[in-house]
């Protein structure tokens, strides 16, 4: 890339997750003003009062705004540990649900929700859940010391796939009435039920999670190169590849907790990033991390706005993101990718 | 200087792919690895590199054991050509080169401009100026392996590993790897280690007047050590190869060079 299309890229790459924010923050089946919103916000950071109706500052503050914020967040820590992920098992194919996540936490939800049926429980026991079955699929593939790229991804599938019969078993004993329902739109994915409570709680793994890769994402183009030349370019392997799955674990387990499973993202988004910026990761992470930012947050804005009711995330995700990556892959040839 | 102390390796303790190899390889010297497919070369290679730990034995470097070394004070001794490489993503040539100063890099950062320079003038060496920008996923196999040694010499190590570095290459290649070996050690006081299964590489580089010397290796011990003159003969290789090949010399084009030619399996 010329460094005058770097620059452009990333002034876009900076500003497009903003202009997103602010543009869901005023659409909605109650529109609000750009103005009225940035009034609304400087409000509730201020605390002085202004011409703004009690109930457009309810609807920008307690509904939108940790909305916005929470897909936002999500958004970049599936995309950035899709990419991590992508680089980390030398595949583009794989997402940040490889090592069984997304199966583990849809698990922990489903049995908080048929145990205690309790909303708080139920983002915790996801989180959990998502970390232990990672754990599990880690030492899984752990033979002599070493983890092998494909030893990994097998300890991965076989623990999606108990996991994914457990969530099965949990729905066959589920209340049909309630419980039932429940889980299933949990598996969906939704931001629907964001409170500011819950974006304190998964902030924090969240935050953490994308620290971690921003700061190990050079050493994904080393660890892409394979074990052996890896080793051989002078970095740990094995304490590399621990951390960076740590880290990309802390940030999915964090956005799926309070989103549900939310698939695409963390497959299709670096590979976007890749067709805007190249493959190293020094650029590719804080790519996708703002493109997934983007997306989150419009998939959202259309979840709540196109009908009357609210279309689970998951299913927007997949059909705007599947026709758009074929957009893509034609308009580029699939060649700087 | 690398000494290899009484090496032995095995996968499984009871089954040795290689037993009790010693010697020491000089610096700015040509150490040629050759032996039949399956008698332990790649093997000791990847002993060499850290990557098997030996059953028994030891391998140091300047005195220093390499089990001691962290994996950032290896690659800042030894380089390493792969045999093979997967090429995964596009990179763009300049971004695998420039992997060579991960070790020089300080914390976990990406090289920073004066790096990447140092991965220009690689590539330049290599005979690849101009290739920067290319994606390397679109190169010759010839190409990448430029790029794979310039990777490596940009590593800045004294000593290079190169694993059968001309596997793939045609005619034209392989003297092109030959030419920049030859300049590595000639010029850059390079120690390099190779294994190779091209005979004549190890005539060319002697004939260049590079210090070269040939280890021959057979069911995971050496054979025969020195000159290649002394441990390419036909009698060696009609031992461990189970061939009947001759060698000759020629003075065409004004370049003096020995040379060996398979005949036939020996029924």
């Amino acid at each position: 890339m010329s460094p005058q299309k770097k620059t452009l890229v990333t002034i876009i790459l900076i500003f497009l997750p903003l202009f997103f924010f602010f543009g869901t923050l005023c659409i909605g089946r109650y529109y609000v003003s750009l103005n009225d919103v940035l009034i609304t916000l400087w409000q509730g950071l201020t605390g002085t009062r202004s011409g703004v109706s009690a109930e457009t500052a309810t609807v920008i503050l307690q509904i939108r705004l940790p909305r916005a914020f929470q897909g936002a967040m999500v958004g970049a820590a599936l995309g950035a540990s899709g990419a991590a992920f992508q680089s980390l098992f030398r595949n583009p194919l794989v997402s940040s649900g490889i090592l069984g996540v997304s199966a583990g936490a849809g698990f922990g939800a489903a049995l908080a929700i048929v145990l205690f049926n309790s909303i708080f429980l139920t983002p915790v026991f996801a989180f959990s859940f998502g970390i232990l079955a990672v754990i599990l699929s880690y030492f899984a593939g752990k033979i002599d010391n070493t983890s092998t790229t494909i030893t990994l991804v097998l300890g991965g599938t076989i623990i999606q796939s108990i996991f994914s019969a457990l969530i099965s078993l949990l729905k066959y004993l589920a209340d049909t009435a309630t419980q039932l329902p429940a889980i299933t739109f949990w598996l969906m994915g939704s931001l629907a039920s964001t409170k500011t409570a819950d974006v304190f709680l998964a902030l924090f793994p969240m935050a953490l999670g994308m620290a971690g890769m921003l700061i190990l994402r050079y050493r994904l183009n080393v660890l892409s190169m394979g074990d052996r030349e890896a080793r051989t370019l002078g970095i740990n392997v094995l304490a590399n590849k621990a951390a960076i799955i740590a880290f990309a674990t802390l940030a999915t387990a964090g956005a799926v907790c309070v989103s549900g499973i939310v698939g695409w993202i963390g497959l299709i988004i670096p590979h976007v990033g890749r067709m805007l910026v190249g493959n190293d990761n020094k650029w590719l992470v804080p790519a996708s991390m703002s493109l997934g930012a983007c997306f989150v947050i419009f998939c959202d804005t259309l979840c709540r706005s196109l009908t009357g009711g609210e279309i689970p995330l998951g299913i927007v995700t997949a059909l705007i993101g599947g026709p758009f990556f074929i957009y893509l892959l034609k308009k580029t040839k699939g060649r700087s990718w | 200087m690398l000494r290899l102390n009484n090496l032995s390796f095995g996968y499984t303790p009871k089954r040795l792919i290689f037993e009790n190899i010693s010697f020491v390889v000089q610096p700015g010297e040509v150490f040629c690895v050759i032996g039949p497919n399956g008698c332990g070369k790649s093997t000791l290679i990847d002993s060499i590199l850290g990557i098997n730990q030996p059953q028994q034995g030891t391998i140091e470097i300047g005195g220093t054991s390499l089990t001691q070394l962290k994996p950032r004070e290896f690659a800042q001794n030894i380089a390493y050509v792969p045999q093979s490489h997967t090429k995964t993503f596009p990179y763009t040539v300049l971004d695998i080169v420039v992997m060579g100063r991960t070790a020089a890099t300080r914390g976990f950062g990406a090289p920073d401009t004066s790096q990447r320079q140092r991965a220009r003038d690689s590539l330049e060496q290599v005979g690849l100026k101009g290739f920067e920008e290319r994606l390397y996923t679109e190169l010759s196999g010839g190409e990448l392996q430029l790029v794979l040694i310039a990777r490596a010499l940009t590593q800045d190590a004294r000593i290079m590993v190169l694993d059968e570095p001309t596997a793939h290459l045609d005619f034209r290649h392989e003297l092109m790897v030959m030419e920049i070996i030859t300049w590595l050690v000639k010029e850059r006081g390079l120690t390099i280690i190779m294994a190779t299964h091209f005979l004549n590489q190890a005539f060319y580089l002697e004939n260049a007047s590079v210090p070269t010397r040939v280890a021959l290796m057979n069911e995971g011990r050496i054979k025969a050590i020195g000159p290649p003159s002394t441990v390419i003969t036909s009698d060696n290789l009609k031992d461990v190869f189970k061939i009947i090949a001759t060698t000759g010399t020629t003075d065409e084009a004004g370049i003096h060079r020995k040379f060996i030619v398979p005949l036939k399996n020996i029924r």
